[in-house]
């Protein structure tokens, strides 16, 4: 876990999480199949997120979910998770643990500082807790996930050194 | 340096500072502008105007001067500052603009009086002839004597922007902004409250009109007010911020001054760039003053009478204490009153109207005090050199001349339209006020107080109340005492009849591109009656102003000249910004390392330690080539690289290409229907070179696809492809064949990529990969491999875009360095390479493999490039096979790819070239040449000795073995070329699959 940002009322830390991504259909049988091999249940209303200390379930489009882990885990047993889940035709699982960065962002200001990178309508009533969003974040794809007190937002790890010095250059100014 | 004549002013604190005004020293106080610490100090004379030079100086006390525009030259050089709005610190350095040598005694003047030349539409008639001229004499000249600041200095700008997302958006907070906000305390909105100036208030502080409100001065009350907004937890509020823009949904753009009387800190943000998303917008940002057209109406001296008010309000400073006050409505009797309220006394008052409209308690006040008024009468004209001397009243058709040095002036109240109109809001003539008001809204906008054309103040909260009464607001009302004659009252006066004494003499309706009402007139004698035409054939109204005190007058003096109600002339349409913004700015902080984001593979740092050169590949910073030492050159690295990989082994890092996994039931029948190839009885766990066509047949991608099974796909991509592909893809998918089964992930960042190809690579990742059996019979070309390796997965694919024997390793991002510096340390004894995209170009022409976006260029087939084989002629159906169909696309004698060999091999041709068959180009081309095709890769080639370079030609297949030419791009000989087949080094594949 890495500070990249102090500054009155925010703090930024970088944080290794492992992600799957996973599409298929959403029904029935597309839900008893992640719950038997992930032991989670996939949310099921769109941009909806499920998430305990230990992962974070989000439905990011009608067929794609995001599913991370707060925790770390045995990589092998993502890498066995995923190869189960693809046995199945109606679903694609894809591991995406080293494809993506990702930042906590928490603290009374974070709104207004993230405001200067983001028009995202970050505003409750807009952006409830426990949602996501996949929205322009100093002008890179960036998901944003509004967790309780804190906000988790994800890259592409392309972009790393880029988003880490656009967050600094902000926070300097 | 007088001192603070009105100590109840706000604005200005006791302590002093020094600024400095054309190298001269002047004291002022802090919170001063430079307007009126220039007053302060007597100074008059600002600048010079744009076009005839003429003396200027301060007309107005805010955004709508366009006068007094001053260089800050400790601010990089900021050029056309409004004096009138800039507030000054101590050391601010000014410098007066358009002048030479100095301000008193400028050269340029003479442009007054060679007038005549200058006239409307000068622009679209002079500068004709002779036909030499214009390079050498006119475009110089008019470059040299046009604008009127410099340019900045070189600097980087801080600016950032800040986005809000609110539910209502007040703009302006003055009385009924304030009124607004009241009743929004602590209700359910998000509320927003943007004011231009660095005090909330508006016309309570700028004058005396309103005496108190709720019992309460009016200063209290606008404390009281400020505190219970700040106390609230749902309304904002930005100060010296200036809202320009006001765009479709409800979406506006202001500018925030963060340094607002203060020396800017280069290391922080100087401006903020608000971008606004609301529910609702009440615009309350008042009104603005009009002036009036008379003879010399520009001259030092002319002040808008309101301004002159807000002189003595806001910054203590009394501008004449005697001046004249001509006014053509009933808004100046305010200003009568504070001059007498500081011991001044007008000498004369001015004014149009009948004397049985004027309000007799300001007939009175006159009378009381003993002041000369003149009802039913005008200014003929000013006279003096470098400011007002005498003032020319027409009263009774008799002339009576005043000496004074300062007339105060009104032609009337403008609501401030230009947001509501620039949101598409429609505007309508009120013939009470003689002006333009809101009529009806466009978007959700409210407008309030004086910009909806309410002058009455006791009918402020009336309004409030019926216009935010769709929301569930507080009720909140209160008492307004005035000063003044609630009944705002104004008779029609745009231009006086003036007495023309001299070319000096002009009556000017716009003050800032100094056009003349003659200008006007005599643009409608040329045809030009239309207002839109009108105002670009003189420029009028379309300075940095963009005519904020004018453009009303000229409707008003147009509509005289073609004898038609101002309703019917139209207004001009006002168009964003507001006020001139900077393009800092607007930039923000996409400039310079942030101009454009930047990707980077997982191994970036090892490239830049090892002196790689990188070249931008959409946004990816790919490596180009690198340098051995300092004085290695391009050309040299890329030979040596290159030679090197063919003897034994080079590597180059692929991370950038596209990576998209597919899966499905019906994966296979999406694949067929999205390439040409036929993947049906492609075996699983092999790979194959695969092409994507638009609807129209030409080619869009490459890629390897690797079939896992009937049921999962990977397939790649070009670099910058990648977006577009997956897009189309997906596009195809939802809307095309949603009865398809199959899901796509983009695994481009999941997968690090290294392409190490090369006779020795077997030989090295063998060393790495020891549980994997390389051989030929067990690895076969085009085939691939998943498996375990320290704790993560590989992929490895046999492929090669070198020609030589190569393979394709993925591995995660987290390993990839690891691996990359494992494969360098067993690659040592072969010398093996790192290459860049330079020499993987040079690799890949020599084995005579295209690159997409290269050879081809949206209207190349894959027939054009020979890739017929690439073609599932048995496919049912594939994207774009319809119009492979097409006669256009059949015809034989389309451009084909060919190899091109200059004759002198040692000769390099340049990519671009023409191909034509004529070894001389004439000295003078009179009859077109055919163009017979381009060169679209040249390079020399290390391997073969000689330049190689391919060609998109007509009818190129059939012109193999003959000799055409290449142009170059100097000189008119051509260079003699063979025209052979593309495929210059192991045309028999045997490198390939060794």
């Amino acid at each position: 876990m890495n500070k990249v940002v102090t500054l009155d009322g925010l703090d930024i830390y970088q944080k290794n999480f492992q992600q799957i991504l996973i599409r298929g259909d959403g029904r029935e049988n597309f839900n008893k199949i992640i719950k038997e091999n992930l032991s989670v249940s996939p949310p099921s209303k769109n941009l909806e997120v499920t998430n305990t200390d230990k992962y974070l379930f989000a439905k990011s489009s009608f067929d794609q979910w995001n599913l991370l882990y707060l925790e770390k885990q045995e990589y092998n047993n993502i890498l066995i998770n995923i190869s189960k889940l693809n046995k199945v035709d109606e679903i694609l699982a894809t591991d995406y643990s080293y494809g993506q960065v990702y930042f906590e962002v928490i603290g009374k200001n974070k709104d207004q500082f993230l405001n200067k990178l983001t028009q995202f309508d970050l505003r409750p009533k807009k952006f409830p807790l426990n949602s996501m969003a996949q929205t322009l974040i100093a002008r890179i794809e960036c998901s944003i996930f509004n967790l309780k007190d804190k906000y988790i937002i994800t890259c592409n790890r392309s972009f790393e050194s880029y988003f880490i010095e656009r967050l600094k250059d902000i926070a300097s100014l | 340096m007088s001192s603070i004549e009105n100590s109840n002013c706000n604005y200005i604190t006791n302590k002093k500072i020094k600024i400095f005004f054309d190298g001269k020293s002047y004291d002022a106080f802090e919170g001063d502008t430079i307007a009126s610490a220039l007053i302060r100090n007597k100074i008059k004379l600002i600048g010079r105007s744009f076009k005839y030079h003429r003396p200027r100086g301060i007309y107005t006390c805010g955004i709508e001067e366009p006068n007094a525009l001053v260089q800050i030259l400790n601010e990089h050089n900021e050029p056309n500052t409004r004096a009138t709005i800039k507030r000054v610190y101590d050391g601010i350095n000014i410098s007066s603009q358009n002048r030479w040598p100095s301000l008193a005694f400028d050269v340029g003047s003479i442009n007054n009086l060679l007038s005549p030349i200058f006239s409307a539409g000068f622009y679209y008639k002079t500068f004709m002839g002779p036909r030499g001229f214009w390079k050498k004499i006119y475009e110089p000249l008019i470059r040299r004597t046009a604008g009127l600041g410099k340019p900045p200095n070189n600097f980087r700008s801080k600016s950032i922007h800040q986005n809000h997302n609110v539910d209502i958006l007040i703009v302006g907070g003055g009385l009924s902004g304030l009124i607004a906000a009241r009743k929004l305390i602590d209700t359910n909105y998000d509320v927003l409250l943007v004011e231009q100036d660095s005090y909330l208030g508006g016309i309570l502080k700028n004058s005396n009109k309103v005496d108190s409100i709720d019992g309460k001065k009016t200063t209290d009350w606008i404390n009281e007010t400020e505190k219970l907004i700040l106390k609230s937890n749902n309304i904002k509020i930005l100060k010296n911020t200036l809202v320009t823009s006001y765009n479709f949904t409800n979406h506006l753009i202001a500018l925030e001054d963060k340094f607002v009387g203060k020396k800017i800190d280069l290391d922080k943000s100087e401006l903020i760039l608000h971008k606004i998303r609301t529910t609702n917008t009440i615009l309350a940002n008042g009104h603005i003053e009009r002036f009036i057209s008379f003879r010399n109406n520009d001259l030092p001296g002319v002040m808008l009478a309101s301004s002159f008010e807000k002189y003595i309000h806001r910054y203590g400073v009394v501008p004449e204490k005697n001046p004249v006050i001509f006014t053509n409505n009933s808004s100046t009797f305010s200003l009568v009153k504070s001059l007498i309220q500081q011991r001044c006394k007008p000498l004369a008052y001015i004014d149009a109207r009948k004397k049985e409209d004027i309000e007799d308690e300001l007939k009175d006040y006159l009378k009381n005090h003993d002041i000369q008024f003149f009802p039913e009468a005008e200014v003929e004209g000013c006279q003096g050199n470098k400011e007002v001397e005498k003032v020319r009243i027409r009263t009774n058709n008799s002339i009576i001349s005043i000496n004074s040095s300062m007339l105060c002036i009104s032609g009337g109240l403008n609501p401030d339209i230009h947001l509501f109109t620039q949101s598409k809001g429609l505007v309508k003539w009120d013939e009470k006020i003689i002006t333009f008001k809101p009529n009806t809204a466009f978007q959700n906008t409210i407008t309030l107080g004086s910009v909806s054309g309410n002058y009455n103040f006791h009918k402020i909260f009336e309004e409030v109340e019926e216009k935010l009464s769709f929301l569930n607001i507080n009720k909140y009302v209160a008492k307004i005492e005035i000063n003044v004659e609630d009944d705002y009252s104004i008779t029609e006066l745009w231009e006086t009849k003036n007495d023309k004494k001299s070319n000096w003499s002009k009556s000017f309706i716009d003050l800032h591109n100094d056009v003349t009402t003659k200008d006007l007139t005599q643009a409608i004698d040329e045809g030009y009656d239309r207002i839109e035409h009108l105002k670009r054939y003189t420029t009028n109204s379309m300075g940095t102003d963009q005519g904020k005190i004018s453009s009303i007058n000229s409707l008003g003096i147009v509509s005289k000249l073609l004898n038609k109600k101002i309703s019917e002339i139209g207004t001009t349409t006002y168009r964003p910004p507001y006020a001139p913004l900077s393009f800092a700015a607007i930039a923000g902080r996409s400039t310079y390392e942030f101009y454009d984001p930047e990707r980077k593979t997982p191994i970036h740092n090892w490239h830049v330690k090892n002196h790689a050169v990188f070249e931008d590949v959409g946004q990816w910073k790919r490596p180009w080539y690198y340098k051995k030492h300092e004085d290695e050159t391009m050309h040299q690295a890329v030979q040596r690289e290159s030679k090197q990989t063919r003897k034994t082994a080079g590597i180059l890092d692929g991370s950038t290409l596209g990576k998209i996994e597919i899966k499905g039931k019906d994966a296979l029948e999406f694949m067929n229907l999205m390439y040409t190839n036929a993947f049906t009885k492609m075996r699983p766990m092999t790979s194959r070179y695969a092409l994507m066509l638009g609807e129209d047949g030409m080619i869009m991608d490459d890629g390897i696809i690797c079939k896992i099974s009937d049921k999962h796909f990977i397939a790649t991509t070009t670099s910058s492809g990648a977006p577009k592909v997956l897009a189309h893809m997906e596009e195809f998918l939802q809307t095309e064949w949603p009865h398809l089964q199959v899901y796509l992930n983009s695994i481009t960042e999941q997968f690090t990529t290294f392409n190490i190809s090369g006779p020795k690579t077997r030989e090295i990742i063998s060393q790495i990969f020891t549980e994997i059996d390389f051989s030929n019979e067990k690895f076969p070309f085009m085939t691939f491999k998943s498996f375990n390796y320290k704790n993560t997965q590989v992929r490895i694919m046999r492929a090669s875009f070198t020609g030589e024997l190569g393979y394709e390793i993925y591995i995660s991002p987290e390993h990839a360095l690891e691996l990359w510096e494992t494969i360098f340390k067993h690659g040592k004894e072969f010398n093996l390479v790192p290459y860049g995209t330079e020499t993987m170009h040079l690799l890949r022409a020599e084995k005579g493999y295209v690159v997409i976006g290269q050879e081809t260029d949206g209207t190349v087939t894959p027939v054009d490039i020979n890739f017929n084989w690439m073609i599932g002629k048995n496919k049912k159906d594939f994207i774009g096979k319809r119009s492979l169909k097409r006669s256009d696309t059949a015809r034989e004698d389309r451009k084909q790819l060919v190899g091109v060999v200059p004759l002198d091999k040692s000769q390099l041709i340049d990519e671009g070239q023409h191909i034509v068959e004529c070894e001389n180009l004439p000295k003078q081309i009179k009859t077109p040449i055919e163009y017979l095709g381009h060169i679209s890769s040249s390079y020399y080639s290390p391997n073969l000795n000689h330049c190689i370079s391919m060609a998109m030609i007509k009818g190129g297949n059939k012109l193999i073995g003959k000799t055409l030419f290449v142009s170059t791009p100097s000189g008119i000989k051509n260079i003699p070329v063979e025209i052979v087949k593309p495929i210059f080094i192991d045309p028999e594949n045997k490198r390939l699959i060794s």
